[in-house]
Parts: C-alpha cells; structure tokens; sequence
C-alpha cells in the first residue's frame, strides 16, 4: 500500500473517534509545547545575560588590588598612569569609590556610591550621555569640583535635564553637576546606573587620602589583542610591584570575554536542562500513544482479521497501525509547536526580550514527535501484524 | 486440472499435553465450475478445513494443492496474496469493516491489489451496482439489512474476480426468504462459470449444491458424486 493510501486510512479512522484521537494528541501536544516554551525562555535568558553583560563595556580588562600596602591598596594611581603606556589600549580609566550623602536640597538627599575616574571612563565602561556633558580631561587634571550622575541618582534626586550646570553637595561639599547619564538598565545589588563619577583627583582631595586605586578599567582596542594586552599589563605590574618569578601577583586581571563564556556556558546548560524536562512530558505524551494503540489493536482484533482475509499482508496491517500512531504524534506536534510559539511569544512579552524565532527548535521538536509517533507506535502495529488470521476472525 | 485438491491432509493443534485433531487424513477435490457443499454438524472440523482451504491456515500433514501451486510450502505474504486473488469469503456474520461505508468495504480487496482509488471505487460500485445495492453505496454496515449487508459481502468477494468462492454458514443469520435469495445467488453464480463451495450444517442449504461432502469427526464420510 503507498504512503498515501495508508494516511488517507488513519485520517478517516482518526475522523471517526475525534474525542479519543484528541485527548491522545494532547498528550503530544503539551509535551512538545513545553519543549518550544522551555527552550525559548532559555534562549531568551541567554541572549538577556550576553547583552547586559557586553553592556558593562566591551573588549573591557578590570585589574584589580589583592592585597594592601602601607595603609593602602597595592594598585595605584600611578599604575594606572603606566598602564596607559602600553600600546593597543583604547582608554584606561582607574576607580576610587567612596560612599558620600548626595544632596541636591537641604531635605534632598540620597546616600550613593561616589566615584573618582577620568574621561575615559564613560568609553571603558560602555556609559553614554543623556545630558551635558562627561567628565573632561581638563577637568580631571585639575580636578575640578564637577559632577556626572547616573540615570538612576538623578532621578532619586528628581534632577531632570534643566539641572545640568546646577550645583548639588557631595559630603557637605558643592559640585556643579556636568551631565546626566543614559540608562544602562539593570537592578539591584550593583546597580550600574545608581553613582556618582567625579575626577579621580577630587576624591583624593576632598573624601579619601592615599593614592590606592578600587580598580582600573582597560579598554583595548582590537579584540584580538586581548590576551597580548593583558599579558604586558601583568609584566609591567609585576616588575612595578617588585614580584619575584616564584611570587605570586597582588593584583588580579579580569577578563569581561571570560565572563561572558562562563555565562553562556551556564546558560547553554539551563536551555538543556528545561528542554530536558519538558522532554519528560513529551515521553509522556508517547506512553498515552502506546497506551491507545494498543487499546486499538485489542478492539479492532476482528477488523484485522477481515483486512487478512481479503489479502492485507502483515507488512500491511503494522503498516497501518504504526502510520496512525505517526499520525497522532505528528499532527500533536504541529499543534504543539504552534502553542508553543504562543507562548514563548506571550513570555519574551512579558519578560521584555521580545519574541525570539528558534528555527532549530521546531526543527528538533517536529523530529522528537516522529520520533515518539514510531518509538511508541511500532509495539502496537507488530501485535496487530503478529495476529493469526483464524483466531482474529473468531474474536468477537 | 482441479481448482484444489487436499492429500491426505490433516490438522494438528498441540493444546499443551493435549494433541486435538482437528482434521484426520483428508481427501478431496474440486474441479473448476463445481457448485459443492461441505456439510457437518459443528464441531466435525469444516470450519478448519475452510480455513486450510481458504488459505487462512495451513496444514499440519498432506498436501494442498490450490490452483497447482502447494499452498503449504509458501509463506504468509504468498497466502495473503492468494487470498486476494484467487479466494473471496463470504462469512455467516458477513464480516463487513465497520464503520466503513459499502462501498469501500467493497473497495478494500482492491487497495491490497495496489489498485488506485479511483479505479477501486469505479469497480466497488459496479460490482454493488450489479447485486441491486446502488442505491446504497455509501451506507455503513449498521445501516443496512442482515440481506443487504451479506450481498455486500458477496460484492466484496466477487470484485477480485476470483477462481474459488467460499462461503461459510451464508444463510446462517438470515431469515428463510432472505437465505434463499443469497442461495439463489450463489447459484446464479455458479451458473456464470463461477467456482463455489459451501460450507454449512444446514442439509437444506446443502442441497442447493451440485455435490455434498459430509464431514464428520475430523474425516470426511462421504465425498458424493460429481454432477
């Protein structure tokens, strides 16, 4: 019998038990759903992580102290400055933090985070202006009493766009406010958008003493040249500091690529671990198959006795049978895959990355459905075909 | 040459322990053009021996010609095809595909031949057509007579064209004027050069045949004379 024929004869014998051929899809269907759903939500997180974490600065290496010295952090100001040195660099911007009380009013106030850096920083760390303007090598190198507040200060202080060139006071002390930032997005712990940037020398002059840097950002320039950049930096901190060959570093060198590796391998893990279990309710879903088909065969032992009589082969009977489970899994499976788009569609909504189009997924989850439709039709369609023929006709 | 003829045939079950014989050294023939009667109460073993004739089974001893060819030499694909071509069944329940309208019931000997559809349904609907059931090619099963649904069946036997037609217990679940009329048929038939055997408890039904062969304990009693 050809393909089609066979087809044609599970369509009209699906047609004739609507309610069963449905709540047996069901099964199917959800199964394979969940697998789209799951799968898109993963997805989604992944592409969420990779663009908040390239949205921290790109090509971006932190050096940071492990240790201090003399009251202060082994990394220092005049580190930065040699850094700078080395060839390949797009901008080096060194941090000292301080938490100081920022007061636009006398009743105004928020307590945030106050950082001392230069000019580069807004291109290290990825920081576009709103308003104004950033801090600007004239007046990091005089130190001058400006200010640039992130999106989120400003909007704590309610400063909107007419407060650039206003002054505000930091720790008791006046700043004239240079420019508002962009959003970056993000919340929480460490919120990118919740600081302060002043120049790095007017957080020596009037917070903090000393000449120990929190940390220096390194842009380089070619991504490509990451390793050999991060590579000089170290030699010319360890000879700076002083380090034997058998010590060990008082600084440590971050890697923004690394992070994004270790992300996407952990995300990658997530997506596998939810189209895992929601494989679980799709083997499910071809156990319910199994379940009805071998119902089928028990029911139609007498039919299947009268098709051998007029001449159906075995091959054609386990024919039949397993092209009805296939049809089962397979229209389950498109309607799966529809519910499924729906609702990685409906979740993207909801969660803000926006509809993700996996063609893969569909792909995988039109092939996990003829899979089951086969896995679990071909035990059913071989009973019915292993039937004597006499015995067959005389069930009743 | 005769259509089929049985050698010494018998019929094994082995019931654990128990061995039942089902059929004990059977001998017979049918020649092309015969209308015969195999006739016995139930239980003597006809039902089995339209089995092995029908090639729905095979024997367990002898040798079983049909059409030249011995049938318990070939395989289940060759039995199906034989079934398909050269036997049509008719059955005392009528054995009609449920939920299956009369004239794909019909059709479906065809489909295991690999005919096309609508090949199948032109010569399906001819054949119903020929037995008087135009008018009711797309009832099913349920909406037809007991009459009705075995001259389906007889359509469904008859549109492979086929050498040998076996009918068990025909009349069995008709009423008496019904029964008579698929007879009728049979005979009509067998008038058009159609091969017929008959399977029956029925004497009256028996002697609507040319010739009977009595079975009786597994063995047959009396053979007849051919007409």
């Amino acid at each position: 019998m050809s393909p089609l024929e066979l087809i044609r004869l599970a369509l009209s014998r699906l047609r004739r038990g609507r309610v069963r051929a449905a709540l047996t899809m069901l099964g199917v269907v959800i199964g394979v759903a969940s697998v789209v759903g799951l799968v898109s939500v993963g997805t989604g997180t992944t592409a969420r992580i990779t663009q908040q974490l390239s949205s921290l600065g790109t090509n971006l290496l932190t050096i940071t102290p492990t240790g201090f010295s003399n009251g202060d952090t082994t990394l220092t100001l005049d580190d930065a400055k040699a850094i700078a040195e080395v060839p390949g660099l797009a901008g080096v911007a060194p941090e000292i933090q301080t938490q100081e009380t920022v007061a636009a009013s006398a009743t105004n106030t928020t307590t945030t985070s106050v950082v001392g850096t230069s000019a580069a920083y807004a291109k290290v760390r990825a920081y576009d202006v709103w308003q104004g303007t950033f801090l600007t090598d004239v007046a990091v190198d005089r130190s001058l009493r400006v200010a640039v507040l992130g999106a989120t200060t400003a909007s704590n202080l309610g400063l909107g766009a007419e407060a650039v060139g206003t002054q505000i006071k930091i720790g008791g002390i006046p700043f004239t406010i240079a420019g508002i930032l962009q959003p970056k997005g993000g919340a929480g712990f460490a919120n990118p958008d919740d600081e302060v940037l002043i120049p790095v020398g007017a957080v020596q002059k009037y917070f903090v003493g000393g000449n120990g840097a929190r940390s220096v950002g390194v842009s380089v320039a070619d991504d490509a040249d990451m390793t050999s950049v991060r590579n000089q930096i170290s030699e010319l901190l360890r000879v700076r500091h002083g380090i034997g060959a058998s010590d060990t570093d008082d600084f440590s060198i971050f890697d923004q690529t690394q992070l994004l590796q270790a992300a996407s391998t952990i995300t990658g893990t997530l997506t596998l671990l939810l189209g895992g279990i929601a494989s679980i309710a799709l083997l499910v879903g071809g156990i319910g198959i199994m379940n009805i088909m071998l119902v089928s065969v028990r029911e139609r032992t007498r039919e299947i006795g009268i098709r051998m009589a007029l001449g159906a082969r075995r091959r054609d009977i386990q024919s039949q049978f397993l092209i009805e489970a296939l049809t089962l899994s397979v229209i389950g499976g498109f309607v799966g895959v529809l519910f499924g788009l729906l609702i990685s569609a409906g979740i993207g909504k909801l969660a803000g990355w926006g509809f993700i189009f996996d063609p893969g997924t569909i792909v995988v989850a039109t092939v996990f459905s003829l899979a089951v439709g086969i896995v679990f039709g071909v035990w059913p369609a071989r009973q019915a075909a292993r039937l004597d023929p006499v015995v067959a006709l005389r069930f009743e | 040459m005769s259509l089929l003829r049985l050698d010494h045939v018998g019929r094994r079950y082995d019931m654990g322990d128990i061995q039942v014989h089902a059929l004990r050294d059977v001998s017979m023939a049918v020649e092309p053009g015969e209308l015969v009667a195999i006739v016995g109460p139930s239980g003597s073993g006809k039902t089995t021996m339209m089995s092995i004739i029908g090639c729905l089974d095979r024997p367990t001893s002898g040798r079983y010609e049909l059409d030249g060819k011995d049938v318990g030499s070939l395989g289940d694909g060759e039995l199906a095809r034989i079934r398909n071509r050269t036997i049509g069944f008719v059955f005392q329940s009528y054995n009609l595909l449920p939920s299956t309208s009369a004239i794909d019931n019909v059709a479906t000997p065809l489909l295991y031949q690999g005919v096309g559809r609508r090949e199948r349904l032109a010569r399906a609907g001819a054949e119903l057509e020929r037995l008087g059931l135009g008018h009711r090619l797309t009832h099913e099963p349920t909406e037809l007579s007991g009459g009705e649904q075995q001259r389906v069946a007889l359509a469904r036997a008859l549109v492979t064209k086929p050498a040998l037609l076996l009918a068990d217990e025909p009349t069995g679940n008709l009423p008496v004027h019904q029964g008579l009329e698929v007879l009728k048929l049979f005979q009509s038939l067998n008038a058009d050069g159609h091969t017929v055997l008959l399977i029956t408890h029925n004497p009256e039904v028996a002697e609507s045949a040319q010739r009977q062969i009595h079975v009786l304990d597994g063995q047959i009693v009396d053979q007849g004379i051919a007409a």
